[in-house]
This record gives C-alpha cells, structure tokens and sequence, in this order.
C-alpha cells in the first residue's frame, strides 16, 4: 500500500502574533513555524498503518521556511519518502496549494492521501476537498479512525455533538484527518539528526495552474476585547445561589 | 618430638587420597564456575575502567579491609560482616599455612613450619579468628530471622504475590550462614576431641594456646565423649571436611561469589557513577539509542548485576518503591541478573521465578520493556540513593538510563513528558514557553543586571528553567538577584542565550536532545564574557559541573549555597540579624548533596543566620528525594500511594516544634510547597529557600 501524507508548516502560537503593516497578514518577520497539529496526526495515522499493514509513507510537503527539518523529522519517524514541491511561491491559499499538490500526487503511485482536517492559518480548509476533486476520487473529512482492508478503507467521521458515522470508501481517497489512533509520537534528537544526513528530499516543480485562491482577505485584526467579566462576590453559597439564578434569568430550566 | 598438631591425624592412605581427590574435583568445580561467569562478562561492550589500575585496587582493598561500605548506616551490619569477613581471611590464611607445610615445606624440603612458637601463634589466632567468625555468622543469622528488617523482606513492589518464586534466594541465604557455621563449630569440635584425647598419652600443655579447643576437650572429658574421641575425630573430620570441600564449589553459583565479584565491582566502580552519564557512540546513534539486548551492557554492568548481595540497602533507601511505585532498584538488578543467565542458558542454582518473564511473541525481547517493565523504569527520580547507599559499587542508575534512552528511542513515554522534551526541543525550555520570555522575572527588578553576551562580569547567573518560568519562583528568583546585587556580586545573566542545562533531559534519555542543549548553552557562553558561573539550580549545577566538561566546557561552577558560604567567610557578606526564633530543619537537595557532596555550605550559612537547626533522620549524602528529579515532575505521580515529598514533611514534623523546612532548589520549593498542602499540614510548617533567610538577617 502507498499512504502519501500532505504536510505543511504554520506559525508557531507560542509567539504572540503581529499583523503586518498592510493590515493583511502577518508580520512574518520574527514567525517560528511549526508543523500544523492536524498534519501531524495524519502522519501518525499513516505510520500506524504501516506498522499494522504494512506500507510505503511518501510525505509531502510544499516548499517553505524550515519545512527540510519538518520533512526530516517525519523521516526520523520512519516515513519512507521525502517529496519537496517547489515554485510555487510563498503562504499559497489552501486552492492553490490542492492544486499544485494534486499535480505532483497525480504521477505517484497511491491508494490513500491523508491530511490534516484543517490547519490553524487556513482560510477555508478545503485543501483535503479540493484534493481530492483534482484528482478526482472520494474524501472523508473529520476522520478519526481509519482501516484498511482490501481496496476499502473503513473510516470514522466525527459529527458535533458526540456523533461519530461509519464510512466505506473505496480507494484512493483524500482523507482529512482530524485525530490519530495514538498521539504522535516523539521522535528522539539523535534520530532527526541522523535523518538529516541520511535521508533525502525529492524536489518536484509544482504548477498551481492558475487557481484563484478562492477567498482574499480584506482586513486582518487581533480579536476586540469583550466588556469584561462580572465578578461575583461574597460566601460561596451565595455565589452559587447568585449563578443559579443568572442561569435561570439566561432562560435555562434548572 | 615437638609441638605440633598432625595433619591428616589417623589417616590411612587410601583416605588421604579420596580427600585429595575430592578437593581437587571441587576446585575443578570452582573453577568452572568462575570461568563461566568470566565468559559471561566477556560477552558485555568493553569500557575503561583499568586506568589507575594501582589506585582503585589499593582503594578497593582500604574498603574491604574496613568493610566502610558495610559499616556505613547500619553498624550491626557492618560489625557482623567484620566479623566474618576477617574470621574468614584468617581461617583461610591458616588452611594455607598448612597446605604449604604439609604438601611443600615437608616433602621438599623436610621442614616444617608449624612449630614451637609459631605454633602457639598460629593456634591462638586461629582459635580468636574462629569465635569471631561463629559470632558474626550468629549475629547474621539473628538478623536475618529475628529482627524483621524490611531491606531482607524479598516482597516484590511490581508483582503480585503469587507472580514470582523467590525461595531460591532465601534457601541461599540459609545454606550460605549456615554451611559456614556447621564449618567453624564442627572444626572447632575436632580440635577439641584431638586434644583431648591425645593429652592422655603425651604433654599437651602447650594446646592451651587453643583455648577454644583446649575447653572443648574438657567439656569432652566431662561428658565422657573422650573415650571414643578417635572415631568422633575422624567422623567429624570427615564432615568438616566435605562441607569445605561442597563450600568451594558452591562459591561460583551463589552469593558466596560475592567476595569475590565485589572486591573487583569495587575496584572497577566509576568514582562518577550516575553523577557523569555515558555519552552514545556513533554507531549507537545510527543504530538506536540505549540497550536493548544484554550484549549492549558493559561487562562493567554484567558484573554489576552479580556482585548484588540483595542486602536491600537500595531497595530501602529508593523514593519510588518507598511511595509504591513498580520499582525496587534491588529488584532491578536481580532481574537483569536472571535475564543476563536465561540468555547464556545456564539455570542459576539459586535463582527467582518468575511466572510472567519476558515474553518473545516472535518479536526480539527488549530489555527496556520485556524485561524491565516501561512504568519501572519509568518510575526512577534518578536521586541516587541506590548508588549512594549499594556497599558494593554498583551502578544502578546508569543502567536505568541506558534502558530509558531505548524507550525515548522507541517513544515510550508517557504524553506529558513527551511534550516537555518538545517543548525543551523547540524552545528550549520545559514551559513551553518563548525563548525571548526566559528573563521575564527581571521586569520586577529596580535596577538592570547584566548581559554578558555584551558586557563582562565576574560570573555569569545560570537561571535555569524553573527559577526563570514558573511563578512560584520568580518571586525567589528576584531575591537572589537582589541578594547578589546587595554583596556588590559581579554577575550577569545570558538572557535568551540561556537554555535549559539539560540535566534531567540526559536523566530522561534523550540524549540527542541533551548534546543539542549542551551545544547551544556552550556557543553561548563562548560567545559571553564571564570567568564563573554561579546557578541557583542544584540540577544544572550537577551537569554545568561535571558534564560540561566533556564538551569542552573549563569554567568553575557554584552552587549559590557554596558561593554564599565563600563570601561569608571573605567578610563580604554579613548579617545584621540574628534568626533565633525560627527553629528549622534544612532538606539536602539530591544534586547538592548527594551528587556533589555539598553538604557543609548550607549549614554554615544557617548556623551564621543564628537560627535553631535541628536535622532530620535522613540528612546529607542520605537524604530522601522530593521525588521531582531524572524527568518525574513531568510525569503523572496520581498512582503514587504517598508522594516521596509528603513523607519527607511528615519526617520533618518528627523534629519537636519545628516550623520552617529549608531548601536550597528551585524545584524542592515547588515541590513542598504544594507537600505542605496537599498532606495537610500547612500552618504546621512553612517551606522557605535559604536565600529568604538571607534576605531577613541582611
């Protein structure tokens, strides 16, 4: 089986954001990136999949700041195949990036694509949708668990409110993934090291033919502040008497 | 004629040279065993450890001579073992004496040593060492039985009962007191039964130099045994006999090995054990980490595992199994022992059971995981005590490491440690937080300190993690730099250059990510202009101190309790107060104390601080860890059944009105702090740094 995993790097949160002076993104000058928290479960999801089944892990990834290491890491965990997409320009919206990817995954032997259901700068995060639509087979979003037996793989789908359906698609298909089976794992120091010196990285030109980016931004601002909290005082019989009774006022039954 | 004792007394031929033959068969036997235990050690990585080769076996021999190791903490103990031990040299050295003059002076040269004077000496001291010897085995036994001690206790603290089978070990036990016992008296018994039967026909006056033997033959007479004493001699002879003989051959399969295997764990022992880890090769790099087979151990740790005497000092001693978690280190090593022989096919004799060995499933066992549990390994503080208190040099923790570094290789960890070492990774600190926060705590401060990556100081303030992220502490963190600014201190800090010391990452068993910290900490301090440093950390200092060194790093390293405690004495810092309403008790940080042997400082600055300083049972090199260390404070310690912190403040409130409890770490604070509380006991005692007093008495 060939499990292609699509990642991407995001700012890292840990830093407090600044919004550039266009007024239309970010200050990326002082940005740390990180890969984005959902890539990182479906990389895991595919690695448990090949510890289970048995695979070959192809990870891919558009060209970006730091995005080697990110690629080498996730060889250190023992992904089998490094593919680097270059020429298609800095921060593509998630249109742009499906498009090019799509491009590059259309020529490679696969019967799953697993991506992150989502990544915190997206602006729409139909990368997984849009996917699969260029390469015109089936997708699940959402996913949290994932078989495979055969040509079908058998995946959860979360819904709000606690509900979790049940699909069989058959492959290949994109899936977005929302969480692996186990958290991903750490990989050691030394094993990212060893990487980076044994492991290579395929470059590929990708081409984003022209997509539009689907949205554009018009003005970028940090969230207003809210009028601030009322601080309940006194006995902490009275205060739970007094929520109750906000409760109650908000028009809950209790 | 003269005075001397026959040897081989009423021996026909024929029974001379059974004996020989016998003796000789369990010398082949000895020696058997010891060559396949030689094999066994051969088959570990080599390590350097016969440099100084003089030096270690001199000071091997000052131990063994003094029994130190065993002397130290339980006099009992320690005067039996004496006992025995030099009742037996003495013995031994006289069963020589006789081979040689029996089998070599008289044959060869017609000579004989054992005579006249000598004689006499030789009887009495033979006799002295005899009582000695039976006294201390009797003392042993009476421990052992009697006196219910819970390091003898063979109780596993990771298996239920039923899920192993020590009798083994308690059979060897027996079988070694009390082979040894039936030796001494049985020989003192033939003694008595020659003297008194040979004092019939010739003057034996001179026997009265055995005053051992010399009583037992009147107790012979007494009970009439005199008249059929050749055949009670010869029997008994024989007895004596055949248990030396058995004895001999036993040494190689039991813990009677122990007097052989520990003189050299003692001269091989590593003066830096657990306190300087081993770095990874190389090819260890490329291969994954850490020790997965038993071959991956060094030959060094293979004798480790059979110089355990199971004297359960460690076992006692260790904050893990004393709080309920799954391991024993006693445990542990014997486990590797068990393992290390079910892999060269050989059956110990005297062995443990265990129902849910290792298990294969098809798959290569692994030593850190099928062998040694995860959640054991997992469950070490890396305080040291086992170490500290093993009387025969072995190295506990830096097999514990070793196999933690395959489970860091393999990403067994629990989540929340995993996020650290992210964290420690990506930001170089364990809070996850921005590196450009780490000097944060400074926006508290009047004045400005220091930077050395621009301007030079005498010493460079190496924060650490805690003491520069959480908020507990940068209340404390301030006062240490007002302190320092206050005695006009020369010193600065490296601001975001800093990151975390690595101590505790290299204890986890992330290597790779240690070497990264140790490599951005040097570059920057290569690039910073300071001659010391100065930590307030006992865990960077231990790895600032005795680490860094082997990456190139030449800088002397202070403990700030050290540093303190050098001002005092150079005037420089002077107190105006005395504290003599506190009544205090002070806890030994386990990488002050312990791992540096920095005891003193501490107490000086309290005894000048004036206040009342009472110490706790466990105190200095023994004392008993909060349980935060080698990784624990980011690991769950819910399934603890008494956290190691809370029993320490229970220890504390034994001392009659005490009201403050001491601490010289960052995390010690965290830790009992939240102790005090969560056992209940808060208005009972308060949990202070030193440097707070300090800043009182100013």
């Amino acid at each position: 089986m060939n499990i292609i995993v699509s990642i991407k790097q995001v700012p890292d949160l840990v830093e407090e954001l600044e919004i550039a002076a266009s007024g239309k993104e970010l200050n990326r000058e002082w940005l740390k990136y990180k890969i984005n928290e959902f890539d990182d479960h479906a990389l895991e999801e595919a690695l448990c999949l090949k510890e289970t089944l048995g695979a070959t892990v192809t990870v891919i990834a558009l060209d970006g700041e730091d995005i080697d290491k990110v690629l080498f890491t996730a060889a250190a965990k023992e992904a089998d195949k490094l593919v680097k997409v270059t020429g298609v320009g800095d921060n593509p919206s998630s249109h742009e990036a499906a498009k090019a990817l799509a491009g590059v995954i259309s020529g490679m032997p696969c019967d799953l694509i697993l991506t992150g259901v989502q990544a915190a700068d997206d602006r729409d995060g139909q990368l997984g949708v849009l996917l699969a639509h260029y390469l015109g087979v089936p997708h699940v979003s959402v996913v949290t668990g994932v078989s495979v037996a055969g040509n079908t793989a058998t995946v959860h789908k979360e819904y709000g409110g606690g509900v979790i359906a049940e699909f069989e698609v058959s492959l290949p298909a994109v899936l977005g993934i929302q969480a692996a089976r186990q958290t991903p794992r750490y990989v050691p120091v030394a094993r990212v090291r060893q990487a980076m010196r044994a492991a290579t990285i395929d470059e590929v030109g990708g081409n984003t033919g022209g997509v539009s980016a689907g949205t554009s931004i018009s003005r970028m601002f940090k969230p207003e502040s809210g009028a601030g909290a009322q601080m309940l005082e006194g006995a902490p019989a009275d205060i739970a008497a007094k929520i109750v009774g906000i409760i109650r006022e908000k028009g809950i039954k209790v | 004629m003269f005075e001397t004792r026959e040897i081989f007394r009423n021996f026909s031929l024929w029974m001379e040279v059974i004996f020989y033959l016998v003796a000789f068969a369990s010398i082949g036997v000895f020696l058997y065993g010891f060559w396949r235990r030689y094999q066994k050690y051969r088959r570990g990585r080599p390590v350097e450890r016969f440099n100084q080769l003089g030096r270690r076996f001199i000071k091997a021999l000052g131990i063994m001579a003094k029994n130190s190791t065993v002397f130290k903490r339980d006099p009992y103990a320690g005067a039996a073992h004496w006992m025995i031990f030099w009742g037996f040299v003495v013995l031994f050295i006289g069963t020589c004496i006789v081979a040689l003059d029996h089998d070599f002076l008289e044959p060869v040269f017609q000579y004989r040593l054992l005579k006249g004077t000598f004689y006499r000496w030789y009887s009495v001291f033979l006799d002295a060492a005899g009582v000695l010897f039976i006294a201390g085995l009797l003392m042993m036994i009476f421990r052992r039985g009697a006196m219910k001690l819970p390091q003898l206790d063979y109780q596993r603290v990771d298996r239920s009962a039923g899920a192993y089978d020590r009798k083994g070990y308690a059979l060897d036990d027996k079988i070694f007191l009390w082979l040894l016992l039936l030796v001494a008296i049985s020989g003192f018994f033939i003694e008595g039964f020659r003297i008194a039967v040979d004092r019939q026909t010739a003057d034996l006056s001179f026997e009265k130099w055995s005053p051992a033997g010399w009583a037992l033959a009147g107790l012979s007479d007494a009970l009439g045994l005199t008249a059929s004493g050749n055949a009670l001699h010869l029997s008994l002879w024989w007895l004596h006999g055949i248990m030396v003989v058995c004895f001999v051959a036993y040494i190689p399969f039991s813990k009677a090995m122990h007097m052989l295997a520990d003189y050299a764990n003692l001269m091989f022992k590593d003066e830096m054990a657990a306190r300087r880890l081993p770095g990874v090769t190389e090819e260890q790099m490329k291969t994954g980490m850490g020790y997965r087979k038993i071959e991956d151990f060094t030959w060094k740790e293979l004798l480790d595992f059979d110089a355990c005497t199971k004297c359960g000092r460690c076992h006692v001693a260790c904050p893990a199994r004393a709080s309920g978690a799954p391991l024993s280190p006693r445990d542990l090593i014997l486990d590797l022992r068990s393992y290390a022989d079910s892999t060269i096919g050989v059956k110990e004799l005297f062995t443990q059971n265990l129902s849910n060995g290792p298990k294969s499933a098809g798959k290569e066992i692994l030593v850190a995981g099928d062998v040694i549990r995860q959640d054991t390994l997992w469950s070490c503080t890396t305080c040291m005590a086992c170490v500290e208190a093993c009387p025969v040099g072995i190295e506990h923790l830096t097999s514990i490491v070793q196999l933690r570094r395959t489970l860091v290789d393999k990403g067994k960890m629990e989540d929340s440690l995993q996020d650290v070492l992210a964290n420690i990774g990506d930001y170089g600190n364990s809070f996850g937080q921005p590196e450009r926060a780490r000097a944060k705590w400074t926006q508290g401060l009047d004045f400005q300190i220091k930077d050395v990556r621009k301007e030079q100081a005498e010493f460079l303030w190496f924060v650490g993690d805690f003491a520069s992220f959480d908020a507990r502490m940068q209340e404390m963190t301030r006062k240490v730099a007002r302190i320092f600014q206050h005695i006009g201190l020369d010193f600065g800090l490296m601001y975001e250059g800093e990151k975390n010391a690595g101590n505790d990452v290299r204890r986890i068993g992330e290597e790779g990510l240690f070497e990264m910290l140790v490599e951005d900490n040097l570059a920057a301090m290569s690039k910073a202009k300071f001659r010391q440093i100065v930590t307030t950390d006992p865990h960077s200092f231990n790895t600032l101190k005795n680490e860094y060194p082997e990456f190139g790093s030449t800088y002397p390293v202070f403990h700030y309790t050290g540093l303190l405690c050098k001002l005092l004495d150079q005037g420089k810092l002077t107190f105006s107060k005395k504290l003599s309403h506190y009544k205090v008790t002070y806890h030994d940080p386990c990488y002050l104390g312990r791992y540096n042997g920095e005891t003193e400082a501490p107490r000086k600055l309290l005894r000048a601080l004036g206040v009342e300083f009472h110490e706790m049972k466990r105190c200095g090199a023994n004392s008993f860890c909060c349980g935060a260390g080698g990784g624990r404070i980011w690991m769950d310690d819910s399934k603890l059944e008494k956290r190691p912190s809370e029993q320490r403040i229970e220890e504390a409130l034994e001392i009659e009105g005490v009201n403050l409890f001491i601490v010289a770490c960052p995390k010690d604070y965290a830790m009992y702090s939240d102790a005090v509380k969560t056992s209940g006991n808060e208005g009972k005692i308060a949990v202070k740094d030193i440097i707070e007093l300090v800043q009182e008495a100013l």
